[in-house]
């Protein structure tokens, strides 16, 4: 037939049947460059109408109107910038806390969110904004920046360790006694937090609900410090963790046949997971439904595989949250809606539609 | 050559295996054999130090205690009873996880297409874009063979043999695919590599195994060449019913004829 392609011999030769290694290059290639256009625009939008154009004109000597520069400059770099980054590390860190709770579960449904580990790294961070003051200034005193999200890490690390005691017994998770435990862990949680509020005086009670909203709003560059090497350092020992996670899918006994140290795999994985989520949680009050959706819809399309699935979760997290924390600065301009609305407004009806009409790659 | 020295097992407080050596050399199959309960699978997560034992196990003379996950990995491969998979894995990618873990020792050119080559000697070629989860059970017990052979392909490397641990490798195949899985056992020891199989038919133990050790109730009774294990006081001591051993039309190899599931009348006094 006229004008049928003909691949190369040598490339069907080079890729075997059911190897969907071209595709997940492919998509690991392609979301990076999703994530540079998620930043420009993360750059470019808001309430402000501050124009990065203009500063750089401004910049190469074409500008008129200093004021309006500093003006910019302040917008940009103040504002923006660390907002950006931030959505860039908290979207990563929990798209990819997701992906590690799946693997370390062996089950599609695990996420720090629904399982509890961000309610125990909530719990965390509200007893530093209430007690921070008084009974743990010692605390808050000594960590200055990093005592949020510190306590949420250790919130979210203590959570995570019970779930995995409760849940597995002899290398299997049962995901009943996981979500069951979950949901415990999540109401223990809640209800600390809840006293914790009662007690809190008016102005920890402003900044516990400007916080816990679930927001990049609030973004500084004292939290990029803050919280951004904790989430970092978590995604890069989460790279590490890609061929253990595949081992891991046959079962915690395969995967020790197959060379894995599993039990220092499991406390390296908590460790991490705990890590990204209570860093996020403590800078963004908890923002839903990335940990599920990303890790999912990539299963999808790339296949199971962690040595492509995590660096594109973590992509495509990072670009997910940048696009949702700009529409909730234009959706309602100048007023903001908080993330956590965007997120869940898209994240929810989107999940539903591909577990409508995708059902049979869920092998459970 | 792996030598087991007088290990004890207790699980969830019960003493499971009491005393047992046993030797497994390389270039031989050695079979497991014994009822259920006997502590045959027991044994065999005691080798893949999957439980806590006393005693020591040698693995070429090193005790296999003091060495690290992934140097075991490169030396012996586990197929395990039967696994499934939370995520939508392909066969191929299933297969390849084996190329990842272990030392296959094949030419890097050659790893690329060892998934199919594996596929092909479990009589699954053609099967690599199917999904794991999709296919029987028996299909499964297949795909998961030919991801250990991968992970130890040449079955002697620089000298060293390597060495495949069955834990019931043909439960739930078909007499062809028995067969054939027993053939690619046999052909492992035969190119120098040793394997331990944990065996229930003791037709395909006596067709195909160089030794058998019989356990009974955590202990060995018996250890050694087929002809001397499986003889009819033997197997009547290991199973509790009366076997009579008779000789297969090909000469020399024993095979078992069961009777009836009838205690002997030993036992039922007892």
């Amino acid at each position: 037939m006229a004008g049928t392609m003909t691949l190369p011999a040598s490339d069907i030769l080079a890729r075997p049947a059911g190897d969907r290694s071209h595709i997940g290059r492919i998509t690991v290639i392609g979301l990076v460059f999703a994530l540079l256009a998620a930043m420009v625009l993360s750059m470019t939008t808001g309430a402000s109408g501050a124009s990065a154009v203009n500063l750089i004109r401004h910049w190469l000597g074409f500008g008129t109107d200093d004021t309006a520069a500093l003006r910019d400059y302040a917008v940009i770099v103040n504002i923006r910038m660390p907002r950006m980054i931030l959505g860039v590390l908290i979207g990563a860190g929990l798209a990819v806390s997701g992906l590690l709770m799946q693997g370390l579960f062996r089950n599609p449904l695990a996420d720090p969110g629904l399982v509890g580990v961000s309610s125990g790294a909530a719990l965390g961070a509200v007893i530093i904004i209430v007690l921070g003051g008084t009974a743990l200034a010692p605390f808050t005193t000594a960590l200055g920046i990093w005592s949020l999200p510190a306590a949420a890490f250790g919130g979210g690390l203590l959570t995570t360790f019970v779930l995995y005691r409760v849940a597995t017994r002899g290398g299997q998770t049962a995901i009943a006694t996981m979500l069951l435990a979950g949901i415990a862990i999540g109401a223990l949680a809640g209800a600390f937090s809840g006293v914790l509020t009662y007690i809190a005086s008016e102005n920890q009670l402003r900044d516990l609900t400007f916080w816990g909203m679930g927001s990049l709003a609030g973004a500084t560059w004292i939290k990029v410090l803050a919280a951004g090497p904790i989430i970092f350092g978590a995604l890069a020992v989460a790279g590490f963790l890609a061929k253990g996670l595949n081992a891991m899918t046959l079962g915690e006994a395969t995967a020790s046949h197959l060379g894995v140290p599993v039990q220092r795999f499991k406390r390296i994985t908590i460790v991490a997971v705990a890590a990204a989520t209570g860093a996020s949680v403590a800078v963004s009050g908890g923002i839903a439904f990335v940990g599920i959706v990303v890790p999912h819809l990539l299963r999808l399309i790339i296949g199971p595989d962690h040595r492509y699935l995590l660096p594109a979760t973590a992509l495509l997290g990072a670009t997910f949250l940048l696009f949702c924390d700009a529409l909730s600065r234009t959706i309602v301009a100048p007023a903001e809606l908080p993330i956590g609305i965007v997120t869940a407004a898209f994240g929810g009806p989107f999940f539903l539609w591909i577990l409508l009409h995708r059902r049979s790659a869920f092998a459970w | 050559m792996i030598a087991i020295d007088s290990i004890n097992v207790s699980v969830g407080g019960r003493k499971i295996l009491h005393d047992v050596s046993m030797e497994a050399p390389a270039g031989k199959l050695t079979a497991i054999i014994g009822p259920n309960g006997s502590g045959k699978s027991t044994l065999l997560k005691a080798l893949c130090r999957d439980y806590a034992y006393s005693g020591t196990i040698f693995l070429d003379g090193r005790d296999i205690a003091t060495m690290s996950p992934v140097e075991i990995a490169g030396l012996r491969a586990v197929l395990p009873q039967s696994s499934n998979l939370p995520f939508p894995f392909t066969v191929r990618e299933v297969v390849a996880m084996g190329l990842t873990a272990g030392r296959p020792g094949v030419h890097p050119r050659a790893l690329q297409h060892l998934p199919e080559e594996a596929l092909a000697r479990v009589d699954l070629s053609g099967f690599g874009a199917r999904f794991y989860g999709e296919l029987s059970g028996g299909e499964q017990q297949r795909v998961q063979l030919a991801r250990v052979l991968c992970q130890v392909w040449e079955p002697v490397i620089d000298g060293v043999p390597r060495y495949l641990f069955l834990d019931e490798p043909v439960s739930s195949l078909d007499i062809k695919h028995q067969l054939m899985i027993m053939d690619v056992a046999k052909s492992f020891a035969r190119s120098g590599g040793g394997v331990i199989a944990v065996l229930h038919d003791l037709n395909l133990t006596a067709l195909y195994a160089d030794a058998i050790t019989a356990l009974r109730e955590g202990q060995v009774v018996a250890s050694g060449r087929p002809e001397a294990v499986l003889t009819d006081a033997v197997l009547e001591a290991v199973f509790d019913v009366p076997l009579k051993v008779g000789a297969a039309p090909k000469p020399g190899t024993p095979f078992v004829l069961p009777h009836s599931v009838q205690l002997t009348k030993a036992r039922q006094v007892a």
